[in-house]
C-alpha cells in the first residue's frame, strides 16, 4: 500500500539527507516508496520545494533535488 | 573603449558575415557587462577551456524551470558575468509578434538584463541572455504582470512547445496546429513549469508533412499533419503548368533561367515511390504508393492540394543532441484525428501513457527516444497498447529467430511435447 503524503515526504527528505550527493535526481526518490506512482512521487517533491524543504538544482537541460542547506552548501552560495 | 584585448574575436569580424563580436561590441556601449563577456571568451578561445560554471539553483518562486543558471569561474577579473543567467521565455504560437510586443520585450530585458538575445533558442522560445540572480523575481513579476507572457520550460520539464503557422497563412496545414499547441501548452501548465521527468520532453506541431518545425528532428512526440486519402487534382491547373502559365514552386527560386517547367523531370521522375504519371494529358497518382513526400504539392500548388480526410501521423523519440548522434523520430500512429471538438482527448491520452511509461522505465537524462531504442520498438508498442503495422517495419528481419511470448505458445512453455510430437511427426 502506498505511503500517505505526509509519511513519503519524510521519507523524501530523508533520503535527501542521507544521500551521499546533495543533488538527486527524481527519479531516486522512487525507492522512497515503490507503492506510490512516478507522478505522485513528481507531485510531492514539487510541493516539498514549493513548502521550503526540497530545492531545485538545474544544470539546464536536467533539473534535481536537494536539502536546501546542503546544495547551497556545495554552491558556496547565500 | 575596450576593456579587454580580444586579437582571437577581432578575427571574426574580418569575414563577409555578421559578426556576433561586432554585435557585442555595439551592446556594451550601454551595457558594460558586454566587455566582460568579450573578455571572457578570449580566454576560452586562449584557454581552450570554457570559463562558465555549469547550472545552479537560481530561479523564480513557484517554478521550476525557465531561468538556467549561469555563472563566470573568474569573477574577480569578469566581474560583469560574475551572473550570467539565461532566461527563457516562451514565444507566441507560430511566432507572431507585434512590434510593440517586441519593444516591450526588449526595453524589459534593457532594464533587467544585458540585453542580448537569441531569437530563438532551438526548442523554440525566445532566449535572454544575461542577468543577475536579484534580477530574476522584478523581470518576472514585470513580465507576467505588465506583458502578459510566461517563461518556457527547461531543465526536465516539458519544454515549451512548438508549432507552425499552420491554418493561420498555410493551405496546406492539416490540422489547426496553433489551436492543438495553445491547448496542450495550457493543459500542461504544471508539466511546463516544475520538473516532471527523467529528462527533457518536447513536443512540436507541423501542420502537413513539409514539417516546417522540424518537429520528426527534434521533439519527443512529433505531431505532423497529414490526410488519409487521395491528393486533390485540378488537372486544368496542372495543363496550366504543363504550357508554362504557372510558375512551379510558387514562383520560388525564379532569380534564374532554368528553362521551361518539365513536368515528367520536375515531378514524376522526382515521386520518390514512382506512383505519379501523365495519361491523356492528366496527371494520375496512385494514392496508396503515396508517402506524402509532398514535392509533387510544394512544386504546383496550385494544381495539387493534402486530401480533405485530415489529420497527423504521431511520430515519437527524436533528439538533436550536439555530442552523440541525433535521432528522427519513429512513426507510430500513422493517422490521428487532431480535432479542438474532443479537446484534443486522444493526442493527450496517447502523451500521457508514454510519459507514465517513461517516468517509470526511463533511465536518468535519457530521452524518450533512448529508452525505446533500448528496450525495442515491439515492447514500446506493446506498452502502448499499440498493435503492430507494416508502417512500424523500418527495413526486413536481420535476425532468423522468433521470440515468443508463453502466452502467444497454445499449452504455454510446460505443455507436453511428446505429445505434441506424436501429433505432428513431421
Amino acid at each position: 500500500m502506498a505511503l500517505d503524503i505526509e509519511a513519503l515526504k519524510n521519507a523524501i527528505e530523508e533520503k535527501a539527507t542521507k544521500s551521499p550527493k546533495p543533488q538527486l535526481y527524481i527519479k531516486d526518490f522512487y525507492a522512497c516508496d515503490p507503492d506510490s506512482k512516478p507522478r505522485v512521487i513528481k507531485n510531492v517533491a514539487n510541493e516539498m520545494v514549493r513548502e521550503g524543504r526540497l530545492m531545485f538544482w538545474s544544470s539546464g537541460s536536467t533539473t534535481m533535488y536537494g536539502i536546501p542547506s546542503r546544495i547551497q552548501d556545495e554552491e558556496g552560495e547565500e | 573603449m575596450a576593456k579587454h584585448e580580444t586579437p582571437l574575436l577581432d578575427q571574426l569580424e574580418t569575414g563577409p558575415w555578421p559578426s556576433f563580436v561586432t554585435d557585442l561590441k555595439r551592446q556594451a556601449a550601454t551595457k558594460p557587462e558586454c566587455w566582460d563577456i568579450l573578455g571572457i571568451l578570449e580566454l576560452s578561445y586562449k584557454d581552450r577551456i570554457t570559463h562558465w560554471k555549469h547550472g545552479g539553483i537560481v530561479g523564480v518562486f513557484g517554478y521550476g524551470g525557465g531561468i538556467v543558471g549561469r555563472y563566470a569561474d573568474m569573477p574577480k577579473q569578469f566581474p560583469g558575468v560574475e551572473h550570467f543567467h539565461t532566461i527563457r521565455v516562451a514565444q507566441p504560437s507560430s511566432k507572431y509578434y507585434s512590434t510593440a510586443n517586441l519593444r516591450q520585450l526588449m526595453d524589459l530585458w534593457e532594464k533587467h538584463g544585458s540585453g542580448m538575445t537569441n531569437f530563438h533558442g532551438s526548442t523554440g522560445d525566445i532566449i535572454l541572455l544575461g542577468t543577475r540572480t536579484e534580477n530574476l523575481e522584478p523581470f518576472f513579476w514585470d513580465l507576467t504582470h505588465d506583458m502578459g507572457q510566461d517563461l518556457g520550460g527547461s531543465g526536465s520539464n516539458l519544454r515549451t512547445p512548438a508549432n507552425c503557422i499552420g491554418h493561420s497563412r498555410c493551405e496546406w496545414s492539416c490540422y489547426d496546429t496553433e489551436e492543438a499547441c495553445y491547448h496542450l501548452t495550457q493543459h500542461y501548465q504544471d508539466e511546463i513549469h516544475r520538473p516532471a521527468f527523467p529528462y527533457k520532453f518536447k513536443f512540436k506541431f507541423s501542420g502537413c508533412p513539409n514539417d516546417c518545425v522540424a518537429a520528426i528532428a527534434r521533439s519527443d512526440v512529433s505531431v505532423i499533419g497529414t490526410w488519409r486519402d487521395e491528393i486533390r487534382i485540378d488537372q486544368a491547373a496542372v495543363k496550366e503548368y504543363v504550357a508554362g502559365n504557372y510558375p512551379p514552386n510558387g514562383g520560388s527560386h525564379s532569380g534564374k533561367d532554368w528553362g521551361k517547367f518539365d513536368i515528367q523531370k520536375e515531378v514524376i521522375d522526382l515521386c520518390p515511390t514512382d506512383c505519379m504519371w501523365m495519361e491523356g494529358g492528366e496527371l494520375k497518382i496512385d494514392d496508396t504508393e503515396c508517402t506524402r513526400c509532398m514535392h509533387c504539392i510544394n512544386v504546383m500548388p496550385r494544381a495539387l492540394r493534402p486530401g480533405a480526410d485530415q489529420g497527423a501521423s504521431i511520430c515519437v523519440g527524436a533528439k538533436a543532441p550536439i555530442l552523440d548522434g541525433a535521432q528522427f523520430s519513429t512513426l507510430i500512429v500513422p493517422f490521428m484525428k487532431v480535432e479542438k471538438e474532443n479537446e484534443f482527448e486522444e493526442l493527450i491520452e496517447f502523451i500521457e501513457s508514454i510519459w507514465d511509461w517513461w517516468m517509470e522505465v526511463g533511465k536518468n537524462r535519457e530521452r524518450v527516444g533512448e529508452t525505446m531504442q533500448r528496450v525495442g520498438l515491439p515492447t514500446f508498442l506493446k506498452v502502448m497498447g499499440i498493435e503492430p503495422i507494416p508502417q512500424h517495419v523500418k527495413e526486413p528481419r536481420s535476425n532468423p529467430y522468433v521470440f515468443w511470448k508463453e502466452e502467444e505458445v497454445e499449452g504455454g512453455f510446460e505443455r507436453d511435447v511428446e505429445e505434441f510430437r506424436r501429433k505432428h511427426a513431421a
